[in-house]
């Protein structure tokens, strides 16, 4: 009885398992991808770039354009989640030989052009951001971004708003919560330093020398 | 005809062929002719031989046969013309001896008018002297000069550079001077270079533990390498097991 028992048992664990095998390039891609945002946040640019370099290498491997495109986006999107600009030849290249229509949305998304975003090609978590941009609502932008769950998505939603829009402390301040909540360094940095001149800029100078004291200590 | 006669008319117009032959080469060379003594004057007899050529217009006309001294002291110089050259030599002749610089001294015979009269054998006129070593010693005497000037000036600055010399001496090899103190420098960095030598030693030893560590580690990565290879054959093994894995998906943000 108790063989039968164990019999079963090592039937119904095998039955749990099964084969599903997914590509090697798919996966390594994947990996370095994840590698790639996390260090390139952190400031780590030494070793996020051969990270991206892996992940290209091996979506080259799979032919596969599309993702090709993406990931320079993902890119171009990171470089604006820390307020910084990027240079797009790469994915024009890539989209001229296989263009994509939520690549395109989410390019233009990223550039500025508002009223060229076709909505529905548009990942659904900036739906109701990109209606606001469109409209230049200053007053629902801080209300919008802070609604965005996943923090990326956030942080690039703020980058997008101060880059084309005009701004207050608290979008900034929710940039930098955000950053530090997930310890990413360099949008860290860019927020703070972009908040020290928000303040130089409007006279407000103990603010900004406070800041300034709060860089120096964060630097060591 | 006998066979003697024959052969004593040869050896006689043999014999005759032979006498006229010397007979005209004899009158050819003038040994028949009438030869004329003239007497020449000179105040030395430097350069004159007996045997002397006497020329005029190149050729040679005569030579001198003698030379002797007079009372007075000068020299007479006994020149001998055979009758066929005698046209050349006038009374307005003018005799030279002419000493060049290469080549034998010689008498030249200068006629300007040939249809003068011949000279008197007791006449005794002057041998003019052309000295071509003397002009030539004359002419080259102020550049010896010069180069006399020369050597001097030269002597007098190999002093001045034996006085400076000394000087350099001096400084440069004296107690004090630079190349001690080179000496001393280069004796001082020999010593450094001495004592880096062991440094070198050990850096050298160094780089090839390094070099060989350097091996190992790329052993020890390959071995990492092939642990990690196996670990992940491992983990995609448990992951298809457990089959709760999705499939990676490369999202935009």
């Amino acid at each position: 009885m108790k063989k039968y028992l164990i019999l079963v048992l090592m039937v119904f664990i095998c039955a749990c398992g099964s084969r599903q095998q997914f590509p090697d390039w798919k996966e390594t891609a994947f990996r370095n991808f994840e590698n790639y945002k996390k260090n390139f946040l952190n400031d780590r640019e030494g070793v996020s770039e051969p990270h991206f370099v892996k992940v290209k290498q091996a979506l080259s491997d799979g032919n596969d354009l599309n993702l090709l495109a993406k990931i320079y986006l993902t890119k171009y999107a990171l470089h604006t989640a820390v307020l910084e600009d990027f240079d797009d030849s790469e994915f024009v290249r890539i989209n001229k030989l296989e263009p994509g229509k939520s690549n395109i949305a989410y390019f233009n998304f990223l550039k500025g052009n508002f009223t060229a975003v076709e909505d529905n090609f548009l990942p659904s978590i900036y739906s109701s951001f990109v209606k606001i941009a469109r409209n230049k609502d200053t007053t629902k932008a801080f209300a919008e971004v802070n609604s965005i769950d996943d923090p990326l998505s956030r942080l690039i939603a703020c980058g997008i708003w101060i880059k084309h829009f005009s701004y207050d402390e608290n979008i900034l301040q929710l940039a930098i919560n955000t950053s530090a909540e997930n310890g990413w360094k360099r949008p860290l940095w860019a927020y703070l330093i972009k908040l020290q001149k928000y303040y130089l800029d409007h006279g407000e100078t103990a603010k900004a020398q406070n800041i300034n004291k709060r860089l120096d200590v964060l630097k060591n | 005809m006998k066979r003697e006669v024959k052969v004593g008319l040869f050896i006689v117009c043999t014999a005759i062929i032979i006498c006229v032959a010397l007979l005209y080469l004899a009158n050819e060379k003038g040994f028949f002719a009438r030869n004329y003594t003239f007497t020449l004057s000179s105040q030395s007899g430097d350069g004159f031989t007996e045997g002397m050529p006497v020329e005029f217009s190149g050729f040679t006309i005569g030579k001198v046969q003698k030379l002797e001294l007079n009372d007075k002291g000068l020299v007479l110089i006994k020149i001998k013309i055979p009758q066929k050259h005698l046209k050349w030599i006038k009374i307005d002749s003018t005799f030279t001896l002419y000493r060049p610089l290469i080549g034998a001294a010689r008498i030249i015979v200068t006629t300007d008018n040939l249809k003068s009269a011949a000279l008197p054998e007791d006449k005794i006129p002057e041998v003019q002297i052309v000295n071509d070593i003397n002009d030539s010693i004359e002419k080259v005497q102020p550049l010896l000069d010069k180069v006399t000037q020369i050597a001097e000036n030269l002597e007098r600055v190999s002093s001045k550079i034996d006085v400076m010399a000394g000087k350099a001496d001096v400084h440069v090899f004296g107690s004090e001077g630079t190349m001690p103190q080179v000496n001393k420098i280069l004796k001082d960095v020999n010593g450094k270079l001495e004592r880096l030598n062991p440094t070198v030693d050990n850096v050298n030893k160094i780089s090839t533990e390094a070099s060989e560590g350097l091996k190992d580690i790329g052993i020890l990565r390959s071995n990492v390498d092939d642990t990690l290879n196996a670990v992940e054959d491992v983990a995609k093994g448990v992951d298809s097991i457990i089959s709760r894995k999705k499939e990676p998906e490369i999202k935009l943000p």
